[in-house]
Formats: C-alpha cells, structure tokens, sequence
C-alpha cells in the first residue's frame, strides 16, 4: 500500500522533470507542430543511432564467418544510415533551438507586456535588478531546458526504449537484464532531483539579489564614492557572490555522487550481458556478433545517460525560474492600459469623500473638494502630509479606498487609463527621463508631435534657450536618467514633456524644487498665458510660487482644506514667511 | 557623430582575438593550483579508464571465441573495474569543475565590482545600467557552462584522443592510418567555418545586452512610461530588440546544427572505412576479430569527443565574447590611474582654493575661470540660477570630475596628488539627489556609519529636529522605504540624506539643495540646531532658498560657469546683481 503510494509519487516526480517543457509549450502560440515534429524526427535519430551498433555487430558476424561481400554491403548500410541520421539530426538540433528561441522570444514580450500592464502598487514592493534577472536569466533558464529536453531528454528516452527492443530481439534476457536497471536510474534521479531543489531556488535567488546589489551600486555611486563606502560596498557583494558560490558547490556534491552512479549502473548492466553472453557462447560456440552488439548498445548508452543527471539539474534550475517568472505572469496587480480612444476630457475636478490608506496608515479620510477646469491651485502643507499621495490619486496611479473622483463629472474609474492619462499629466517630485535625446524625452506621449509644437513646449518651460545654445540642440543626448543635465535642466525637460500634449489638467508636484525661484516664476507665468483653460496644480514649498496661485490649499491630518489668509495661515509652511533677514544682521535695513 | 560606449566595445570586440582573452582566463584558472591539478588529474584518469575499457572488452570477445573462461572473466571483471574507476574520478571531476569554474566566475564578478568603485565618476555617464550589469551577470553566467562542462570535456577529450590512438598504433599501425584518414577532413571543415560561428556568436551576445539594457530602462522609468500611457509603444521597441535577438540566435543555431550533422556523417565514413580495410587485414590474418571490434570502438570512443566540439565550439566562442566584455569592466582605467595621488590627509588645516579653474563635461564649458578661496571653519553659500554650475562646483570639491584648467588647492595641495579616499573621509556630502538602500532608515545610516548604535542615531535625528518628519511612519526609523526609498515621501528622503552627513561629523559639509523638498517649518528647526553644530566645521551649501543663507558668512552668486558676485548678505543685497533679484522675488518685495 504504502509503497504503491511511493511509487506513484516517484513517477509523479519523474513527470516532473518534463514540467518546464510543458510550461514553455504553451507560449508557442501556433507554432506548437513545430515541437511535435521535432519529437517525431528524435525518434527517428534515436532509432537510427542504434541501428548503427546492431549493424556493426552484423558486419563483425559478417567477417566472422569470412563473408566479404555483405560485410561491404554492411558498411554501405551504416554510412547510408548514418547520413540519414545526421540529416535528421540536424532538425532536431535546429529545431530544438527554434522551439526554445521562440519560447525565449515569447515569454519575454510576454513579461514585458506583464510588467507593463503592473500597477504603481506593484512595483513597490519589487526592485528593479529583480524584476530585470526575472525577465533575463530565468527565461534562459527555462530556455537552456527546453532545448536540452527536446535534444537530448526525449531522445535518450527513446533511446532506451529502442535499446529494449534491439536487446529483446537479440537476446530477450540481455533485455531482461537491462529492464533490472530501469527502476533503479529512477531511483537515483528522483532523490538527486530532490536532493537539490531547495538549492537552486536559492541560487536563482541570489543571482536576483547580485542583480539588486548591482544596480544600487550603479545608480547609486556618487553617494557611495561621496561617503567612501566602497569597501563595505564591494564586501557586501561578495558576500552575496560567496552564497552563489556556495550553493553551487552543494549541488556540485549532490550531483557528483548521483549523477555518476547512473553510468555506474548501466556498466554493471553491460559486465552482466558480457559474462553471460560470453559464457552462452563459448557453450553453444555460437556468433559473438550479437554479444558485440549488444555491449555497443551499452557502450552508447553511457554518456546519454550520464547526461540524464546533467538534464535533471537544467530542469531543476528550470522549474526555480518558472516560479520566479510566475509571479510576473500573474493577472494580480494589473490594470488595463489598452485602449484606442484617445479622446481629452474636460479639466472639473469634484472629489467626494475619498480616503486613502498607505500601508497601515490613514493618509486621509473624507475629503471633499471642487475644482474648476482653469482654476491654478497652489497645494501646501508640510513633509508627508501627503500631497504627493493625494495627486497622484487623481491619473489613478494609486487608488482611494472610499469615495470617488470626477472629471468633466465622469467617475475616473470608468474612464480609459488611455484617456485619463492624456487629460491629466503629472510631473513628479522624482523624475525619471528616459536615455535618448531631448527631444525623444519630450515627445514620449506622442512621437507624431511636430517639432513646433516641441518649441513651444520647451518655451513655456523656459528650457527652449538652454536647448538651442546646445551643440545637437533637440539632439542632444541626455544620459541614462538624464544624467547629463542640471537638476533643474531635468525638471524643466520633465515640464515641457508633460505640457507638450496640452493636458486638460497639469499637475506639478514640487516640480521646479531644483529651479531657481526667477526661473520658476517665469516658468508659471508662461503656463498661465499659454495654457489657459488648463486646470493646473502646484504642490509647493515656496512662497512665490503659492502667490501665484489663484487658490490654495493646504493638507493637514488627513484633510484638505481651503487658506484665505495667506500670511496668517501660512505662517512656517511655506517659504520665506518668516526670514526676512536672511543671515545678516545688516539686512534690517532693508 | 560620437560613438556610445557600446559601439566601441563592439568594436574592440570585433577585432579582439577569442584565442588571446582565452589565453588570460586560462592563466586565472590555473592560479588555483590545487583545484585545477585536482581537476585535470581527475580528468585524465577518468579519460584513460574510458579508452582502456574498450581493450578489456576487445580481449574479452576474444576470449570468447578461443574458448577461454579465464580471459573472459578477467577482462569482464577490468571492463567492469576501469567503469568503477571512472565512477570515483568522476565524482571528483564533477566537483571539481564546478569548484574551478563557479570560482572563477565569483572572483570576475567580484573583481568587476571593485573595479566598478574605482573608475571615474564620468564612466557611470557613458554605460548604461542594465549593460554593465548584464556583463556582471549574464556574461559571467555564460562561462559557467563553458568551464563545468566543456573544459573538462575538451581535456578529456585530448587524452581519450592521444590514449587512443596509441593503443590503436600499438595495436596494428595500417589500420590506425586508415581510421585517421578523416581527420583531415574533420579539421579542415571545422576551421573554414570558424569566423563565421564567432561573428554569429557576438550578434547573439550583443542582442540580447541590447534586451538587457531596454528592460533595465524601462524598469526603472517605468512611472515615467505609465503616466504617459505609452506601455504598448515600448512593448513594441522592445519586440525589435526581441525579435533582433531572436533572429540571431536562430542564425547560429543553423550552422551549428549543420556543423554537428556533418560531423556525424563524416564519423560513420570512418567506420566504415575501418570496417572494409580491417576485413581485408582480417583475411590476410593481420588481425584477429576482437581487434577489430576494438577498433571500431575506438573510433567511436574518438568520435565522441569531436562531436562534443560542435557543442564546445559554440559554447567557447559564445563565453569568450562573454569574457571579454567582463575583462572590458576589469581592466577600465580606475580613477587612481588617471589622477595618481597619493599624498594621504589626515585633517583638513587651512583652506581649499580654486585657481582658474575651468571644468567641461564635453563640448561645453560648465565653470570658467573659477578663483576662489574658502578658509577652514568658513561657511560658504552658493546661489545662482538653474544650470549656472552650482553642482559641477561642488562634484570638482569631492573629486567626482578633476577641473580641465586651472587647480584646486587643498591646505596648499594641488587636490589631484591628494589620495582621494583620505580627502574624502574628510568630507560629507548631502547630493542634490538624495539616493537611498533597501532596506530600514536605520539601514540606511548605518551603511555610512557602521558604528552607530540605533539610540545614538534616533537620538541625532531628534537633536537635528529631524525625528518629527517620520514620526508618523508605521514603524519610525525600522520602516522598510523600498527600492530607492520610494516608499518615503521626498523630504523624508532628504531627511535621511542629511541625517547621514551629520552623523557623519564631517570636518568639511557640502550640501547641494539639502532642504528643497522639506517644509519651511521643519527646515528651520534643522537650522536651529546647526548653528552648534556647524561650529568649527567648513561649509559648502548650494541653494535657493534664503531661510538657509542664515548660516553663511559669505555668498557666491555663479551665472553661466562663472563667479559673478561674491560678498556678504548685505553687501550682494546691495549691489543689484543675480542675488538681489532672487532674494527679492521669494519675498515679494518688488516684482
Ligand atoms: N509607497 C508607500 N508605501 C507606504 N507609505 C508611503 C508610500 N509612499 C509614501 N508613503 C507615506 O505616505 C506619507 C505621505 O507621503 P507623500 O509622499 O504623499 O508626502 P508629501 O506630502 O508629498 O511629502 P513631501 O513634501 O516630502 O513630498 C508619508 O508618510 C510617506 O512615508
Ligand atoms: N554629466 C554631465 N555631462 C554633461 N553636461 C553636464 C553634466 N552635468 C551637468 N552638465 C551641464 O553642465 C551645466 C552645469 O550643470 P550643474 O549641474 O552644475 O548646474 P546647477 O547650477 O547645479 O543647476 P541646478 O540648479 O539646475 O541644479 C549644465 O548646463 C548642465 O547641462
Ligand atoms: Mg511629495
Ligand atoms: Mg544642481
């Protein structure tokens, strides 16, 4: 009973072994046949690699008994057959890489839609040296297996299967005795399969954490030579290279011992065959060419097998990287981007009772609050009090637990991402600029854009003279995160890229911090002759910019509410309410 | 038109020879003796067990057909013998490998990282992200099936070859020569298509750092992506890439599957060939028949190791491409080797001077003609209008970038023969960007100060009314801020920025914009507490904000890469320069 148990359970976990195959199979849209062909056409090779021992055997029998003309004829036929062979073999190659580069192909764009498709949410929790070793490395893992499976897995299966057949038909106790073999290879490459599971789940996941480290070193080195932390840096890496390593090591050990007790076993098979053909033989004086053959079978046999341990470990380390891919490919977190309509919505605001937690954390609770399209709103209020949380509510980049938006008095959760994006455009606090060239940058929502309109973009940001007095002008290359620019230069290339497309609502959440306060002022002065109609939102720290404003706000305890009396309410939230002196004592004079 | 960073490594590739880079990281296995000697002992112990195994069966056969029990069970019991053998050296072999090869792969990847500490900040400028780390990563990875499986393979390889053929020599030396017939041919084929494979192999490697460094981008800008609703262009691009890729895998594979059917083919000639001249030795009783079997074994057991080559061939040439990427990283010219400092301070005595001093990144100059003098214990403030060159100034200050003319003179030291680990020990720095760890905001201080204990820090924070600005998080300081430190808003990112430069306790502080994102409020509790704290240190502070002038004795105003007024409060209040006008707009006194 229980060993039935057992055993179904092995064979399970045999079947297990082809599980990455399956998976990959199912991303092969359409082209699926491919794989089924290249399954048949193995069998074949497999079929006719064994051929050629059989055959040789013949031909030794041949000259044996001194029979020269079919030992030619023989010779003839394993040429023949093996020029067969080496013309399917090549499919099978070929074809092997072609499932697993189209599988390759596959997946990733699959990823990348996935990845694209993510929430805000999602990528809070991730980093992005993982996410990128889970779109890299372990679609190759998986890749590496399902070439190697439909190369060498399922033809060494089929090769044994042949080699029972050939060993029946030449002496059905050689067969028997290999049959013996079978259950006991199981046995090994199950519990090697077990063995080393856990381990490569942590070699995948060290090798996302190398990803990790790396891409904060990088990103991150002007804080790192700044502070002279390299040393911690460089001990902190290989450490993590020093449990790569060490995993790697105990699978080594794993396999070293397993892996080499299957060509053990087969040579135990074929010493077995050797003994007792050879006895037979010598009793019966019959041919040695079937003894000959059937020792060749095994002779062969030895390093496809050996290789089955090898094909363990890929699908191992497969089956690690699947589960890593899966949480990418899963529906969670997704929000539906797809849309055609492209069409602008009308700049209202109405915000009903919305509250919007963070974690654990009440951000706010019940705010009501009206915006008029054109309206410029200056939002203040003091660190964390949420004023990026509440924008960044409004493209639906984060959404409020209770309470509902409106724009042009349409609920946002019921318009198009597609359309909702176009109407509101954000520039952030943190500004990411893509590598490529300025102009590329500023026309990112829409690559048809004339170039006037790119001017005029840049103009109302007050970067269009920088940019002229530039080398390639709009050519000009940034730099990854546009590194190449000023902070402020970034910020004002952010500005123009997202009033390019003429949003309906602009929000700007603290996003001249680096800009000068003249360069600022200009900057909003441009906006409200050039934009007019656009409802536009200021989050800021500075006075100037809150003058500005035709109204203001200020988020407080998880509400928002409307200031009137600017000096009075305002007192130490914005800028400049309260050192009017400077440093210098002489400045009183003035 | 410049070239990128990758053009020219693709360049250098190009003309870079395999056999030279291989050469390189043959020598580095070779300096782990003991794992290498292991290895290749085991190896050719296992190879000799494999090429003797066949002459125990060949012997036993013939036992067989002279009747002889003894012979056969003595040579069945070596077949089986030489297999145990190779069990054991196996094993070892196995182990070994990975040893050799996982070693190897760890001690590039940690050299790349060192190297990645010590080149020049202007490198970071030119290489994408995801590139270098595709190499750290990816490329590396390569080598790893290169040197567990095929190297030995390869060594094995050469001994099954020469063992082989010597017991074949040893054996009957006309038949050996009929065997050996195709190794012309074999080599002769193999060479004609050996620029093709590698050529096939860069594209490959190039496509897909191509991917790598896409995704990295779009991973990181992905916020950018989203709020523009452009996801489904980028997935197209990124298809391209993909499909580039694709193509040049599929491109490879096709002569490297036709190069392993040949193979094949040109096996079976040879047994073949075996047969027919080692039947007509046969009947001139040159031979007995187990000999024959043996031979054509042998060639077999020959072939096995030139079929692999179709295998290692591919495997070789793809992981040398990827070496020579990662030796690209190792051997770029570290900071050190360009500036050659080595004067060590140990404290900073009397003042930093800049002479003349001229800076550009590229084409365009960033700083002119920069003189300036800023004594020990003075505190500096630098105003001046976006993209005037307020941060180059302080990058020049922390040796990120060394001035194109002119020099900066610290305590009387020119600052390029000035070790820089020991200035910058002198220094903390608050960037304009402040970047943060995974990990706690604990964390996150302690990397900079490993010996600060958690009270020490929570209790600075609270001296340097930083502690209100996360009082209202989960967890206070142990909460968890994410990659980058996305889960905090931006002033707490600021906050953590300064809190690190204060605990620090820098004799020299330069601070780029510390305070932009931070509320008034909060900003000056801060300033009230740095005024003890600023005593006798020397300050640098970039900003726009006049709250902070307060702590200076003497501004700057730049304007377009030059120094255009210098002065005290009053006296740049005075004069109607870039100062006055800032100064008046963020107070409204005339617009
Ligand atoms: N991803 C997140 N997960 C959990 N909490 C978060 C996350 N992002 C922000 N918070 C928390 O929400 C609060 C509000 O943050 P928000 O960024 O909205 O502040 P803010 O008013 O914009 O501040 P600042 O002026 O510094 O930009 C902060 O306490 C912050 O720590
Ligand atoms: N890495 C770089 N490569 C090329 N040019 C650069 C680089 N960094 C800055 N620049 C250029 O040098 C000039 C001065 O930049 P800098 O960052 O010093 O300005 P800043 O005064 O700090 O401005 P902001 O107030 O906007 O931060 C700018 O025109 C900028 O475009
Ligand atoms: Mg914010
Ligand atoms: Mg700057």
């Amino acid at each position: 009973m229980n060993f039935t148990i057992n055993m179904s359970k092995r064979i399970k976990n045999i079947i297990a072994v082809l599980y990455p195959l399956y998976f990959g199979s199912r991303y092969l849209k359409g082209k699926r046949w491919i794989l089924y062909s290249v399954i048949c056409i193995s069998i074949i090779t497999a079929g006719t690699r064994l051929l050629i021992p059989v055959l040789i055997g013949d031909a030794v029998s041949s000259v044996q008994s001194l029979n020269f003309k079919r030992l030619e004829y023989f010779a003839i036929l394993i040429l023949f057959i093996s020029a067969i062979s080496g013309f399917f073999q090549f499919f099978v190659n070929y074809g092997s890489q072609y499932i697993s580069q189209l599988y390759a192909y596959g997946m990733r764009n699959n990823i990348f839609e996935h990845l694209m498709k993510k929430k805000f949410l999602f990528f809070e929790n991730q980093t992005s040296g993982d996410l990128l070793s889970r779109s890299t490395m372990d679609v190759e893992g998986t890749r590496v297996f399902i070439m190697n499976a439909t190369n060498q897995l399922l033809p060494t299966l089929f090769m044994i299967l042949f080699s029972l057949i050939f060993l029946f038909i030449l002496d059905p106790l050689y067969a028997l005795i290999f049959l013996v073999t079978v259950p006991v290879l199981i046995l090994i490459g199950v519990t090697f399969q077990r063995k080393q599971r856990v381990h490569w789940r942590r070699i995948r996941s060290y090798y996302g954490n190398m990803n990790e480290e790396l891409q904060e070193n990088i990103v991150g080195n002007r804080v790192v030579r700044g502070f002279s932390i390299e040393g911690e840096e460089t001990t902190k890496f290989n450490s993590t290279t020093k449990s790569y390593f060490d995993e790697y090591m105990i699978v080594a050990r794993i396999r070293g011992f397993h892996n080499n007790l299957m060509p053990l076993t087969i040579s135990i098979a074929a010493t077995a065959i050797l003994l007792y053909g050879g006895y037979v033989s010598i009793i019966n004086a019959s041919q040695v060419g079937n003894l000959v053959a059937a020792v060749n079978i095994f002779s062969i046999m030895t390093f496809p097998i050996s290789s089955l341990g090898r094909l363990i470990v890929f699908s191992e380390n497969a089956r690690a990287s699947i589960q890593r891919i899966n949480m990418v490919l899963s529906d969670e977190m997704q929000e539906d981007i797809q849309s055609t309509r492209r069409s602008k919505h009308s700049g209202d605001l109405l915000i009903n009772n919305i509250s919007f937690t963070r974690g654990k954390r009440q951000i706010f609770s019940g705010v009501n609050l009206r915006i008029s399209q054109g309206e410029i709103v200056g939002i203040t209020g003091k660190t964390a009090s949420g004023k990026s949380a509440f924008v960044n509510l409004l493209p639906r980049f984060y959404e409020p637990d209770t309470g509902s938006i409106l724009i042009g008095g349409r609920d946002v959760s019921s318009i198009p991402l597609s359309e909702l994006r176009r109407t509101i455009a954000l520039v952030p606090q943190e500004i990411t600029l893509l590598s490529g060239t300025i102009l590329e940058n500023i026309t990112l929502s829409d690559t048809s854009l004339s170039l006037e309109a790119v001017v005029k973009a840049a103009r109302i940001a007050v970067i269009d003279k920088f940019i002229e007095s530039l080398p390639d002008k709009y050519d000009t290359r940034v730099g990854e995160r546009g590194i190449t620019l000023s902070g402020g230069q970034r910020q004002r290339v952010a500005i123009a890229r997202a009033i390019v497309s003429e949003p309906k609502i602009l929000i700007l959440d603290d996003a001249t911090s680096s800009v000068d306060p003249e360069t600022e002022l200009e900057i909003l002065k441009r906006i409200r002759k050039e934009l007019s109609g656009t409802t536009v939102l200021i989050v800021t720290h500075r006075k100037s910019a809150i003058k500005f404003a035709d109204r203001i706000l200020r988020i407080q305890n998880g509400s928002v509410e409307d200031i009137f009396d600017l000096e009075e309410d305002l007192k130490g939230i914005v800028d400049g309410a309260n050192l009017y002196r400077g440093g210098d004592e002489n400045a009183t004079q003035l | 038109m410049p070239h990128s960073y990758e053009e020219e490594e693709e360049n250098f590739l190009r003309s870079e020879k395999s056999s030279k880079v291989f050469r390189r990281l043959v020598g580095e296995i070779l300096s782990h003796r003991r794992d290498s000697g292991v290895l290749i002992t085991a190896v050719i112990i296992t190879a000799i067990a494999g090429t003797l195994y066949p002459l125990a069966l060949g012997f036993a056969i013939n036992g067989v057909i002279n009747k002889n029990f003894t012979d056969l069970f003595i040579y069945s019991a070596a077949f089986l013998g030489f297999y145990i053998i190779q069990f054991f050296s196996n094993r070892i072999r196995t182990v070994s490998s990975t040893g050799v090869a996982q070693k190897t792969i760890k001690e590039l990847r940690d050299r790349a990282f060192t190297s990645i500490q010590k080149v020049p900040v202007s490198f970071f400028g030119k290489v994408k992200t995801g590139y270098l780390i595709s190499r750290i990563t990816n490329d590396a990875e390569t080598l790893s099936e290169f040197l567990t499986f095929q190297i030995p393979q390869v060594i094995s390889g050469i001994s099954t070859v020469i063992v082989s053929i010597s017991i074949m020599f040893y054996l009957d030396f006309t038949l050996t020569l009929y065997a050996l017939i195709v190794i012309p041919l074999l080599s002769g084929f193999t060479l004609s298509i050996q620029n093709k494979v590698r050529r096939n192999y860069l594209g490959t490697r190039r496509t897909i750092a191509a991917i790598t460094g896409n995704l990295a981008e779009n991973i990181s800008g992905i916020r950018a992506i989203k709020s523009f609703n452009v996801e489904e262009r980028m997935a197209m691009n990124f298809d391209k890439l993909n499909s580039d890729n694709f193509a040049a895998n599929l491109k490879a594979a096709r002569l490297s599957s036709f190069y392993g059917s040949i193979i094949r083919v040109i096996e079976a000639t040879g047994i073949a060939i075996v047969l027919l001249a080692g039947a007509q030795q046969l009947f001139a009783n040159a031979i007995s028949i187990g000999i024959l079997v043996t031979f054509v074994i042998y060639v077999q057991e020959f072939f096995d190791p030139v079929t692999q080559l179709s295998q290692l061939y591919n495997s070789y040439q793809s992981s040398m491409v990827g070496v020579t990427r990662i030796y690209g990283i190792i051997d770029s010219p570290s900071e050190e080797s360009i500036s050659r400092g080595s004067i060590k301070i140990e404290k900073f005595n009397e003042s930093i001077r800049f002479e003349n001093v001229s800076f550009s990144y590229g084409k365009t100059m960033a700083l002119k003609n920069i003189s300036i003098q800023i004594n020990k214990g003075e505190k500096i403030g630098i105003v001046g209008h976006t993209g005037a060159g307020k941060t180059t100034f302080s990058n020049l200050l922390l040796k990120f970038f060394s001035p194109s003319s002119g020099r900066i003179y610290v305590d009387g030291k020119d600052l390029t023969d000035i070790e820089t680990e020991s200035y910058r020990k002198l220094i903390a720095p608050v960037l304009q960007e402040p970047f943060m760890f995974r990990g706690t905001i604990l964390d996150n201080i302690r990397t900079f100060s490993p010996e600060a204990s958690d009270e020490f820090i929570i209790g600075k924070a609270k001296e340097f009314g930083l502690y209100p600005l996360f009082e209202n998080l989960e967890s206070g300081l142990e909460s968890e801020i994410g990659e980058m430190g996305r889960n905090l808003s931006e002033g707490q990112r600021q906050a953590i920025s300064l809190l690190r430069a204060f605990i620090r306790n820098p004799e020299i502080l330069i601070m780029d914009e510390p305070t932009s994102q931070i509320d008034p409020y909060s900003e000056k509790l801060i300033i009230s507490s740095l005024g003890a704290f600023l005593k006798d240190k020397t300050l640098i502070l970039i900003t726009h904000r006049f709250s902070l002038i307060s702590l200076v004795d003497r501004a700057v105003s730049f304007e377009e890469g030059q120094k255009v007024e210098e002065g005290s409060f009053s006296d740049l209040l005075k004069s109607n320069g870039v100062f006055r006008k800032m100064y008046n707009i963020q107070h409204n006194t005339d617009t």
